[in-house]
């Protein structure tokens, strides 16, 4: 019995014209506050060095920050439906290892183990899916026993960074057509996923989800499906993380996941995603994974000591929730 | 929800005793007094930075920043004393404080700003790590003094030391939980912020308490730490955010707030401690302890939930989630 | 005409609780069916069952002569049987389209959704049912309660149902918005559907409906066309013969001394400038359309949310920034609020912890409670409200309604507050409990309380109050004493526009 609750938070008059572009901007604040800091810092960027507008760049930096903003898709999807995934880090370590320690050489065995990373990962998903909706239990709690879970077998796997990975493989992280790198393609593909799953049935039903749990499953979502479908699709992002990751580094590592899991959230935070579910998207998240990318190229540019990115991306994460939360203050207490 | 609390509580001690009996028959000379002993320093440690998380978790939070508040504890620590016990004197509650200011600054976040309590406390332990890297340069600092050394692992009447700090801890905290009105807030806010809100519980008041606790127990456990290992290193507080975590679910609290006690808590610095003590009695891997860390975690907040009743009536799911949220909360025609 | 829906001797229980014992409707096709009883006849119940929210334990449904049992609110949608409810299953984040069509948008061969399509049969269904002011593009979040509730009435017509389900749509509609959603109730029978109407404002009954069932206490009592029944008739089978021990003998308690004093309160524009003198030993009743500046008033005295404005307690000014400094001191105010789930009452704990969360500190000695002193002040007040439950340590979840909302009493009552800031405490509670709560006012009125009451059922404020403020949008409207305080009365101060009033 919420009417109080809702009277409480809801604008007693009807919203007008000249209120409503008010409204867009503070609905969006969070990820125009994010738009203009990843122009600032691009700027500053562009002082300290040279050639920042440049093709190569940008190849550079996409590359670098492709890993997290794959990792991070995942968990805006998840995000959005109100939960959270700390097993992606789990995934993605174990995805490394898989593929250093299985692909050998054989383009074959190499496909093979490439759709096994990436079916392991969505199977992950589903039974972290199944465990939340089945067991009742927390989001939170689920996924980090799974991701212990994962992360002890990468450790059986490979117990210390090592492995190798096919030549050709490594060739496709540093491949360029059209003089963009792969990486840069990817983003393209990427953003394009995005673009077709935000209106898609299922993207529109996630967000629903997030947005407002019980209205959703009375308008007949099934709990079961939108929590699997959630993180399964997460799992597989981490999956294509994990592939990505190796090509970029050619070796596996059983450790490296969990250094993904909370920029994931704060990639996507930054961008303006709305912890409370229902608000966000994955251009807010690629810009947050560029901030974070960028700050660590400021940093080495700099000549500052690199333990300085952490602290500036905690205090820019910061920033970015409370400017979210303010946003979301001001939705509520609309037209007063 | 007292009861629940106590099947919660008592399904931890249980598992504990299970684990206790197993793991000395797969490894007899488990039950040693020396071994115990050794087992119960260590779970000591995951104990003491864990009552501050309880108190967190049961309030509705998390703290996300103990491995780094523990480990600028340690690092200033010995960086400051260099090796003399004497400065110890100011360096220690000193310390203290700082590690409960910044508690305080993440309750302030946390409930005056309305950051998540994930994001504020994450941020914090980021910003911290950040701070001790960049003020250490990354080296690994000083050995620790005589004194803490003695705290951490020297005996009285045959007793460790640390084991009589974390029984009077643990008086307190129970103390504080169950019968002060400070305890009883913890459990009103973590139940619900909003009823406690209108029931006049100072409810910022309490969030800012029981993050403060937790910045003080996180660098307690540092320093005490430090004087285990004979110096503190980067890194040592990692394992405390999985482990604190880990002790209060199995523990029985809810992840969600408003249940569970210290004392299960303990029961789960126990039971974690047993696990890893499986490793070499074992002969399992680093990563075969994750897996059963894991496995255990899923098992234990299980049977905690309400997962057994769930499961048995889930055909029925729908229509019990339809009536608890049906408009009129209540039915009650006579 | 044959029947479109019969419902025949259905049977629901909660547990012990037997919410409908012989429910009985029948409804044809091209009228506006109301349904009518008071909180707690099993109104509601009916509409979930219908509505498939819920599912029967006895009894047979039939729509259009075949067998009707949804398994679910879809199941039900599907076979045609749509309900607008008054508690909201609306997505926030969403767009007014958006949630129109949630789950049922027009896809591409991609999968994506056809936006342009979705618009068009929006502003189709906009149209042609004439819905007042809403924009497709709009987030729900950004919406009044009342075009909400807009927008849950043009998702189930979206559905294009048989059987469309109103469940007192209007009562966060202003009189505009209420009139076209008559209107449009009307039209839609006549297009040869059906309208189930639940509202209690027979006015508005009258006006729409061709027929009216009643229920009582689960059960259906009578079945009348509208035409051929008045009103005293309608009310006697709601009520039964209880009415006259429904309420208490009310007596003049009202002292000299001025309580509570308040002027100029101002919340945003939703509520303006009021004023008004509660005296100790005084039942102030509140009254008015639902959404009109009550809860506002009830919050900014009880410290959440912020005002402008004079306030005073027994002659002192104060601030009132939070509930806790509400309720400080010697002369508190308390809220016993509506929301029983989300604002009184720790559903998960204990009934001794809910009932002294707010006195913590009466029974703490150098700063450890006392469990003795506790359980003291506990069973007293378990005593003197007559509680019912098994022991002190019950869950507060498993009680009635009505136990709850004594519950939330007595943790106010056991604070040091003189003035109590009642908001709604009789909604959905039996009609037992509720005469025993308007004793309990009363009672405390004799004893010196200053009460300050709200109910959205006017009645009750007739029968329990010494005086009435009405509002209307915010501004206080009337107040209403001596033979003044009748329901006409107080409808007449919330609707009607006198000269000069804005």
């Amino acid at each position: 019995m919420t009417t109080a609750a809702e009277n409480a938070q809801v604008a007693k008059s009807p919203s007008n014209g000249g209120g409503e572009l008010k409204n867009w901007l503070l609905d969006r604040a969070p990820f125009l506050v994010a738009c203009v800091m990843l122009c600032a810092l691009v700027a500053v960027y562009g002082v300290l060095r040279d050639g920042v507008f440049s093709l190569a760049e940008l190849n550079i930096d996409t590359a670098a920050a492709l890993t997290l903003l794959l990792a991070a898709t995942g968990q805006t999807i998840v995000l959005l439906r109100g939960g959270i995934d700390l097993s992606i880090g789990g995934v993605i370590s174990l995805g490394t290892v898989l593929a250093a320690t299985q692909m050998g050489d054989n383009p074959w065995s190499a496909t093979f183990w490439v759709l096994l990373v990436l079916a392991a990962g969505a199977l992950v998903g589903f039974v972290n899916g199944v465990l939340i909706t089945v067991l009742k239990l927390q989001p939170f709690l689920v996924t980090l026993a799974t991701w212990s879970i994962l992360s002890g077998a990468a450790l059986i796997v490979l117990p210390t960074d090592g492995g190798a990975l096919p030549t050709a493989w490594m060739a496709f992280g540093n491949a360029t057509w059209l003089g963009l790198s792969s990486s840069v393609w990817l983003l393209a593909g990427l953003i394009c996923f995005w673009l077709w799953f935000r209106r898609s049935r299922l993207g529109v039903a996630i967000r629903a989800t997030g947005s407002n749990e019980r209205s959703a499953f009375l308008s007949g979502v099934s709990p079961l499906w939108i929590n699997v479908a959630t993180y399964g699709l997460s799992g597989l992002f981490a999956a294509l993380a994990a592939l990505y990751l190796t090509t970029q580094t050619g070796a596996g590592s059983p450790t490296i996941g969990k250094d993904y899991i909370l920029p994931s959230v704060t990639a996507a935070v930054i961008g303006g995603l709305s912890l409370f579910g229902g608000r966000g998207g994955l251009i807010g998240t690629t810009i947050g994974a560029f901030i974070l990318t960028i700050i660590g190229n400021l940093v080495f540019v700099l000549r500052v000591s690199s333990y300085w990115q952490p602290i500036v991306s905690g205090v820019i994460l910061l920033i970015a929730v409370l400017a979210s939360s303010t946003a979301e203050k001001s939705a509520r207490n609309s037209l007063t | 929800m007292n009861l629940l609390r106590n099947r919660a509580i008592v399904l931890a001690y249980v598992g504990m005793a299970v684990l206790l009996a197993l793991t000395s028959i797969a490894s007899p000379g488990f039950l040693a007094v020396s071994h115990l002993r050794s087992l119960v320093v260590l779970a000591a440690f995951i104990g003491i930075v864990a009552l501050g998380q309880t108190f967190v978790i049961i309030a509705g939070g998390i703290d996300l920043s103990v491995p780094w508040v523990l480990n600028c504890a340690a690092v200033l620590m010995t960086v400051a004393a260099k090796g003399q016990d004497q400065p110890l004197f100011w360096i220690v509650p000193l310390l203290l404080i700082a590690g409960a200011l910044t508690g305080a600054v993440n309750g302030i976040g946390v409930a005056m700003f309305g950051v998540p309590p994930i994001i504020m406390t994450l941020a914090m332990n980021v910003i911290l790590q950040g701070g001790i890297l960049v003020y250490t340069g990354g080296a690994p600092p000083a050995t620790s003094p005589p004194a803490i050394q003695y705290l951490a692992v020297g005996r009285f009447a045959g007793i460790p030391v640390i084991l009589i700090l974390w029984l009077v801890l643990t008086a307190l905290a129970t103390l504080l939980l169950s019968k002060t009105a400070f305890g009883r807030y913890v459990y009103a806010v973590g139940t619900s912020a909003t009823v406690s809100e209108f029931s006049g519980v100072p409810v910022r008041q309490t969030i800012v308490l029981v993050y403060t606790l937790s910045g003080f127990t996180a660098a307690l456990a540092g320093m005490l730490l430090t004087g285990y290992t004979g110096q503190a290193y980067l890194g040592m507080g990692d394992p405390y955010l999985f482990t604190s975590i880990a002790a209060v679910a199995i523990g029985g609290a809810s992840i969600l707030g408003g249940s569970g006690h210290y004392i299960g808590t303990i029961a789960g610095a126990f039971v974690l401690t047993i696990l890893t003590g499986l490793l070499p009695a074992l002969n399992l891997s680093n990563g075969a302890l994750l897996i059963v860390y894991g496995l255990v975690i899923l098992v234990t907040v299980s049977l905690s939930s309400e997962a057994v009743p769930t499961i048995a009536a889930w055909s029925g799911e729908y229509f019990r989630t339809a009536k608890s949220l049906s408009m009129r909360s209540d039915h009650d025609p006579n | 005409m044959a029947d479109l829906l019969t419902v025949t001797g259905v049977i629901k229980h909660y547990g012990g609780i037997i919410a409908l014992s012989d429910a009985n409707l029948c409804a044809r096709a091209g009228e506006v069916h109301a349904l009518l009883g008071e909180n707690g006849a099993g109104k509601s119940t009916l509409i979930q069952i219908l509505s498939g929210a819920v599912r029967a334990d006895g009894g047979a449904i039939t729509l259009e002569g075949a067998d009707y049992h949804p398994r679910n609110p879809v199941a039900a949608q599907r076979s045609g049987v749509s309900a607008v409810f008054q508690e909201l299953s609306l997505i926030p984040d969403l767009t007014v389209e958006q949630n129109i069509w949630f789950r049922r948008e027009p896809l591409s061969v991609f999968g994506t959704v056809r936006s342009g399509e979705l618009r068009k049969a929006t502003t189709n269904l906009l149209e042609e049912f004439g819905f007042p002011g809403l924009r497709p593009s709009q987030e729900v979040r950004r919406l009044t309660l009342a075009e909400r509730q807009i927008v849950e009435v043009a998702k189930a017509l979206a559905r294009d149902p048989k059987v469309l389900i109103l469940d007192e749509a209007t009562s966060a509609l202003a009189a505009k918005e209420t009139e076209w959603l008559l209107g449009l109730a009307r039209r839609f029978a006549k297009a040869g559907r059906l309208v189930i109407y639940i509202s209690h404002r027979l006015a508005e009954v009258r006006q729409i409906a061709d027929r009216v069932t009643v229920l009582r206490n689960g059960a259906t009592v009578a079945a009348y066309e509208t035409k051929a029944v008045d009103d005293e008739t309608i009310i006697t089978d709601m009520l039964g013969r209880r009415m006259d021990r429904l309420f208490p003998e009310r007596h003049a308690t009202a002292g000299n001394r001025v309580a509570l004093q308040v002027r100029g309160l101002t919340v945003g524009h939703r509520l303006v400038g009021v004023d008004f003198d509660l005296k100790e030993g005084e039942v102030l009743g509140v009254g008015g359309l639902q959404g009109h500046g009550q809860w506002e008033l009830f919050q900014s005295l009880y410290g959440i949310g912020s005002c402008k404005g004079a306030i005073e307690l027994l002659g002192r000014p104060v601030a009132i920034t939070s509930p806790r400094k509400a309720l400080a001191g010697q002369n508190g105010m308390a809220l016993v609020p509506e929301d029983r789930r989300n604002h009184g009452l720790l559903l998960t704990k204990s009934v001794r912890e809910n009932l002294t969360l707010s006195v913590v500190s009466r029974f703490t000695r150098f700063g450890l409670t006392d469990a003795k002193r506790e359980r003291a002040l506990v069973d007293e007040m378990i005593t003197s409200l007559k509680i019912k439950v098994g022991s002190p340590e019950q869950i507060a979840g498993t009680l009635s309604g009505g136990n709850q909302q004594k519950v939330i009493f007595g943790k106010m009552l056991l604070t040091d507050a003189r003035v109590l800031l009642l908001y709604d405490p009789t909604r959905g509670i039996d009609v037992g409990t509720k005469g025993e709560i308007f004793q309990l006012m009363r009672d405390l009125a004799a004893k010196g309380y200053a009460i300050l009451f709200y109910s959205s059922d006017p009645p009750e404020l007739v029968h329990v109050a010494d005086r009435i403020l009405v509002l209307r949008n915010g501004r206080r409207a009337a107040i209403l004493e001596g033979d003044d305080r009748t329901e006409r009365e107080i409808l007449r101060a919330a609707m009607i526009e006198t000269q000069g009033a804005a």
